[in-house]
């Protein structure tokens, strides 16, 4: 009980990564398998956000005197966040636009139907 | 160490990322003047790092950003690896730019122009960077500008081939992310030289983990076997310059970046021996695919797959002779794969089909592209006197000078692979002039489409003939490339 | 300078003739055929200068040198004056065919990269030649479409194959001995254990067997040679096929040293036991498949593996007179074997088949062609005063002197084969009845008269003044530490009588006196029509009855059933496999993007394991 208390961030951020994962693997409609790409790196960002993480800690800004430097959240991890959150936009952006694309040429987002490329 | 503002290396990634967001501006102003902006940005890039490459042979550049010295602020690397990278993409990207000019009409071609500049940019952002977010950042502005690419033509098979590369390459993307994320929560720091510093102080599993996950994220892109099922999708369904691209440049880029990742950061050697056996038989697989494909892009692809293959055995044999190998199996690669490509293209554009039969006696319809597309065929195989020959010389004596068992059985292989290759390479040759033509008539290239074509080919030849050319340079990159001490020495300055 | 001068006249020469061809066509014959002149005499030039020329440009790391010593020099003017005779019969022959500048262009490339082969003091150049050699050959050979597409697939295949087992040997050669110039190796042979050099031959014996078409590595050759166009015909079988003679020579005398090369092999499979039964084994079953052939370009073509057996079994001897044989058949093959191609060549251009069932009666349409290929025939069973019984007669010689006497027996039954298909293709081609359709035939263009004249020329004079060349392939020997033979102008003198000219010569005067005086002194005969006889006289059918179909139709229902070409149907059996597999194993590309997701999640997941497990 104890592990699970002090690691429960860690588990719902891999869970999110693995539902993900099942889901673009496993699933076949194309737009579950996009969200199933947003499942997957919302789990990242997450993960990044826990590994800078201070319990209490505090804004890593010096916007009162006395705060202490060392309970500081780490706040590259939230920059590295924020970039990748602006990237995956663009992907689920690109990946839905290409979606409704494909539907237009195949009529079905069943992806097993949509194999014109193999071998 | 930098004298003036006009040799600053980050000019190499400012000025085709600035022109690539004014290119829709000055669409919006006169669209013709739209297709001259990226041949602009490259002969600027060109210029640039043919005047870097003769100072960074000597001592490589280290350019921090915002003024701080790293690890704290993020640092450009510039060594000869990165120069001859920025090289051959400048270099490769101009030469598309150039045919892209009467070979791009249809579609938004403002939008192909802004994403085309932003594809190089972020492929010279890579070689370029010291930092391991950084890079990532500028692997994802290549993925996300190769997707939307091979969609350009909107087609049935490039929207289809785009998507699923999107879903495969975002997924690597992801998996280099967490790589990151391990990396961080274990160093506390991103960049790549402070982490390949204090590399031996942490054992732990999740370094493992990261490297695994940085191997496989890189290698979606890199067309490592079996990551690789997006590569020929997208390299046939794209438009050819975007194949030459992707397949000249990008999927090298993939590649630079795991050996950076695994030559700096981690000193795993038993993972090359694994990589050396997962090159051939990436080398393998992609050359036995190719064979019997009837859609000319489509073995083209599958040569490029077979192709990175021999790059990863060159590169993992982990000899300075290796990695110069490597490296000129990679120039090799870029100028004929790109020459191969921009041939097609043409090829597929006047017959208007990409059936190997279509292209039955074209040698005497459009003689000097197809007698530049045999020169490209004969350097991938590996024939004199062409540029393939040398490459291909220098990974096998570099294989066979370690002289292990198991280096031996690989380059047998790798052999039989040049055979397949050969056969089915040399099918087409006969195809091209053997065949009887449907029609007589000629087609008649614009200029502008010759001019690329020719340039490759003539540099095929000339380094054929005269490796010595790049021997040197080869040479000191391959030294600067596997040393990881004196990267780190060098970023931090003594 | 002279060699570099050379191979850079031969290369850019061929290509300045291909743009020349497309200013005027007339400029690109003048350029061809002056070129090869030019090669020939700078060659020619070139005689007794031997030396050594380290190039100014290195290659990578490694060091350029081109030699001449004498036997190079052999190889080169049989290599240059050939090709030069072969482009002056082209000038015919190729009139009013398609790409010319691309014939003469790819024409030059073979010959001068043939040239650069035996110039190259390094193994490396060796292989760079060796392998332009390959492309261009490849060029040429598919150069008449149909047939001649898969011909020419078959060839580069195997090609391949063995240029790749080539450099494996090159470079392992290189990482021995930190060098590849030839001399520097052949001094520190020594150093090098017989196991290795036994490793090394193997692979080399890949490389070069396979462009000299030894009997397991032949099978391209018939289908080559008879489908690229005829000229070109005459260099493959004259000389492109003894560069791997070449490659032979140099490695087992230059390089290993005979000495050395006589205990190579595995056990007691010495290697030159297995080399003479090879060559052998070429001579005696090609032939036969030969008298089978109804193609007569075929036929010449399995003739030519045949007569390659001969060269292996002379040079495998290891002792004086087996090389000097072997290496005297070097040349006369190249000369009546070209001389024959060159004959049908002009056969197939005035008739357009070469269909020996449906040809005839061409002795009085061509008798200069004719000539030609009766020298030819003559050379090739080997009849006193030609060339070709020179090598024979040495061949045996030193076969009976070695005490090998199955092999000498196996050899004198393949001449015997050759005896038959020489005499079916001369009495098809040139004999008997005239078929209608050939009635108003037209003699055979004057360029198409000059290299078959001088090729009998040179077929004649050199049978009967073997000494010329002689002299100089025994120098060759000397050279390799082999006994030095007393050679004079008319033969090989020794105290058993080794080979003497002079005797034969007069003999066969005296012989040729005799039956003319009989002959003439006899009752005259009196020329009868034809049509008197056929059909008794009843009535003359226009179409008359080829009795050429079947030749030797009783020993054809005897051996055809034990002459398939079992390697060959072997070989396509394996393509077929290999070709299968490669269409099977791109099926895991199923186009299904969740398989391609389980890969790259199969992928991660191998890594990971991997580390695990240590």
């Amino acid at each position: 009980m104890d592990f699970l208390y002090h690691n429960i961030h860690f588990i719902g951020a891999f869970g999110l990564m693995f539902i993900g994962l099942y889901m673009i693997a496993v699933k076949k409609n194309l737009i579950k398998k996009i969200i199933g790409l947003g499942f997957v790196e919302t789990g990242i960002n997450l993960f990044l956000i826990i590994i800078g993480y201070i319990k209490n800690g505090t804004a890593p800004i010096f916007s009162k005197a006395g705060l202490d430097p060392a309970r500081m959240v780490d706040p590259v991890p939230q920059a590295l966040v924020l970039t990748a959150i602006v990237i995956n936009v663009a992907i689920l952006a690109l990946a839905l636009g290409l979606a409704i694309r494909l539907y237009g040429h195949y009529k079905t987002l069943n992806v097993e139907k949509i194999r014109g490329l193999k071998w | 160490m930098v004298s003036t503002v006009w040799q600053n290396p980050v000019l190499l990634i400012v000025v085709p990322l600035g022109l690539a967001f004014f290119t829709p501006i000055i669409g919006l102003i006169r669209k013709e003047l739209v297709k001259y902006i990226p041949i602009l940005g490259m002969l600027f890039n060109l210029t640039l790092s043919l005047f870097l490459l003769p100072k960074v042979l000597d001592n490589p550049i280290i350019v921090s950003l915002s003024g701080w010295k790293p690890p704290f602020a993020i640092n450009l690397f510039v060594g000869p690896v990165g120069i001859l990278f920025s090289i051959l993409i400048s270099l490769v990207g101009l030469l598309t730019a150039i045919y892209g000019i009467n070979y791009i009409k249809k579609g938004a071609v403002e939008k192909y122009h802004m994403l085309f500049l932003l594809l190089l940019t972020g492929a010279t952002g890579i070689v370029l960077t010291g930092d391991i977010f950084n890079l990532f950042v500028f692997f994802e502005i290549l993925c996300i500008s190769s997707y939307a690419l091979v969609a350009y033509n909107q087609d049935k098979n490039g929207i289809e081939a785009a998507t699923k590369y999107l879903i495969q390459g975002s997924l690597g993307s992801a998996f280099i992310l967490l790589g990151i994320g391990f990396l961080y929560g274990l160093f506390g720091t991103l960049n790549m030289a402070d982490i390949a510093r204090n590399i031996t102080t942490v054992d732990s599993p999740a370094l493992f983990i990261a490297m695994a996950l940085f191997i496989t994220g890189f290698g979606v892109e890199a067309a490592i076997f079996p990551l690789n099922a997006w590569l020929p999708d997208a390299h046939s369904s794209a438009p050819s310059t975007i194949s030459a691209i992707l397949s000249g440049i990008a999927i090298h880029i993939g590649i630079y970046a795991i050996f950076r990742v695994l030559y700096t950061l981690f000193g795993f050697n038993s993972i090359f021996t694994v990589l050396a056996v997962i090159g051939i038989v990436t080398l393998l697989i992609g050359e036995m695919s190719a064979f019997r494909q009837e859609n000319i892009k489509r073995v083209l692809a599958y040569s490029s797959m077979g192709q990175m293959g021999l790059i990863i055995f060159a590169l993992s044999i982990g000899t300075v002779d290796g990695i110069s190998g490597g490296l000129f199996q990679i120039i090799t690669h870029t100028l004929s794969k790109s020459l191969l490509f921009l041939c097609v293209g043409y090829m597929v554009y006047s017959t208007n089909s990409m059936e190997l039969s279509s292209l039955n006696g074209l040698g005497k319809r459009m003689p000097l592209i197809s007698l530049l597309f045999t020169i490209g065929v004969f350097s991938l195989i590996g024939l004199p006197p062409f540029i393939g020959f040398p490459s291909k010389l220098s990974i096998i004596l570099a294989g066979l000078k370690t002289g292990e068992t198991l280096f031996l059985i690989l380059i047998v292989l790798m052999l039989l692979a040049t055979v397949i290759e050969g056969v089915y390479f040399f099918r087409i040759i006969q195809i091209l002039y053997f065949k009887e033509p449907d029609k007589e008539e000629r087609f008649k290239t614009p200029f502008t489409l010759l001019f690329p074509v020719i340039i490759l080919g003539l540099l095929i030849v000339a380094i054929g003939i005269y490796p010595g050319l790049l021997q040197e340079i080869l040479d000191r990159s391959a030294e600067i490339f596997w040393d990881k001490l004196s990267y780190i020495k060098i970023v931090f300055g003594g | 300078m002279t060699l570099q001068l050379i191979l850079l006249i031969g290369f850019c020469g061929a290509i300045i003739t291909y743009f020349a061809g497309k200013i005027l066509p007339v400029l690109r014959e003048i350029f061809a055929v002056a070129i090869s002149l030019l090669l020939v005499g700078m060659i020619v030039y070139a005689y007794g200068r031997y030396s050594q020329e380290i190039a100014q440009f290195g290659f990578l790391n490694f060091k350029i040198v081109f030699t001449l010593n004498r036997l190079s020099w052999l190889f080169a003017i049989i290599i240059s004056s050939l090709s030069a005779l072969s482009i002056i019969f082209s000038l015919s022959y190729m009139k009013g065919k398609e790409r010319q500048d691309f014939f003469y262009m790819m024409m030059l490339f073979v010959s001068t990269s043939m040239l650069g082969i035996v110039f190259s003091g390094t193994f490396l150049q060796l292989f760079i030649f060796w392998e332009i050699m390959s492309w261009s050959t490849f060029l040429l050979i598919s150069y008449s479409k149909g047939k001649a597409v898969k011909a020419g697939l078959k060839y580069i295949t195997m090609s391949i194959i063995g240029s790749m087992a080539m450099l494996v040997a090159v470079i392992s050669l290189y990482l021995k001995f930190g060098t590849l110039e030839i001399s520097v190796i052949s001094q520190n042979i020594d150093i090098a254990s017989l196991r290795y050099l036994s490793c090394i031959f193997g692979l080399l014996f890949l490389g070069f067997g396979v462009k000299a078409a030894v009997v397991p590595l032949h099978t391209w050759l018939p289908d080559a040679h008879s489908e690229a166009p005829s000229p070109f015909s005459a260099i493959l079988s004259g000389i492109l096929i003894k560069m791997g003679i070449y490659g032979f020579i140099l490695m087992m005398y230059m390089v290993v040293g005979i000495k050395i090369f006589m205990t190579l092999g595995v056990g007691w499979m010495k290697f030159h036991y297995v080399f003479a039964w090879l060559g052998v084994i070429s001579i005696l079953i090609p032939s036969f498949i030969a008298i089978l052939q109804n193609d007569a370009k075929r036929l010449l073509a399995w003739s030519s593996v045949g007569q390659i057996g001969y060269i292996i079994v002379g040079i495998s001897m290891g002792t004086g007179l087996g090389f000097l044989g072997g290496t005297f058949h070097i040349f006369s093959h190249a000369v009546f074997k070209g001389l024959l191609f060159l004959t049908i060549a002009s056969v197939e251009y005035r008739t357009r088949t070469r269909d020996l069932d449906q040809l005839g009666g061409l002795i009085k349409k061509m008798p200069i062609t004719f000539l030609g290929g009766l020298i030819g025939v003559m050379g090739l069973i080997g009849i006193p005063l030609t060339n070709g019984f020179i090598s024979k007669w040495l061949i045996y010689k030193s076969l009976f002197e070695s005490n090998r006497m199955f092999l000498l027996l196996f050899s004198l039954i393949g001449t015997w084969a050759a005896i038959l298909y020489g005499y079916k293709i001369l009495h098809n081609v040139f004999l008997g009845q005239l078929p209608e359709k050939y009635r108003n035939m037209k003699r055979e263009p004057v360029f198409m008269q000059i290299p078959i004249i001088i090729l009998s020329l040179t077929v004649i004079l050199s049978g009967i003044f073997p000494g010329i060349i002689l002299k100089l392939i025994n120098n060759i020997a000397f050279s390799f530490g082999l006994e030095s033979l007393n050679v004079n102008m008319w033969g090989v003198v020794s105290e058993t009588g080794t080979l003497n000219i002079r005797n034969i010569f007069f003999g066969i005067l005296a012989a040729i006196a005799l039956v003319s005086i009989i002959f003439y002194s006899a009752k005259r005969s009196w020329k009868v029509s034809q049509d008197d006889n056929y059909a008794a006289g009843a009535f003359v059918p226009v179409e008359k009855y080829n009795y050429t179909v079947e030749f030797y139709a009783p020993l054809y229902k005897m051996i055809r059933k034990y002459l398939k070409d079992v390697i060959d149907i072997f070989y396509c059996w394996i393509a077929g496999l290999v070709d299968a597999l490669c269409n099977g194993i791109r099926k895991i590309y199923t186009g299904d993007i969740g398989t391609y997701v389980g890969y790259i999640l199969f992928f991660l997941a191998f890594l990971i394991i991997i580390y695990l497990r240590g």
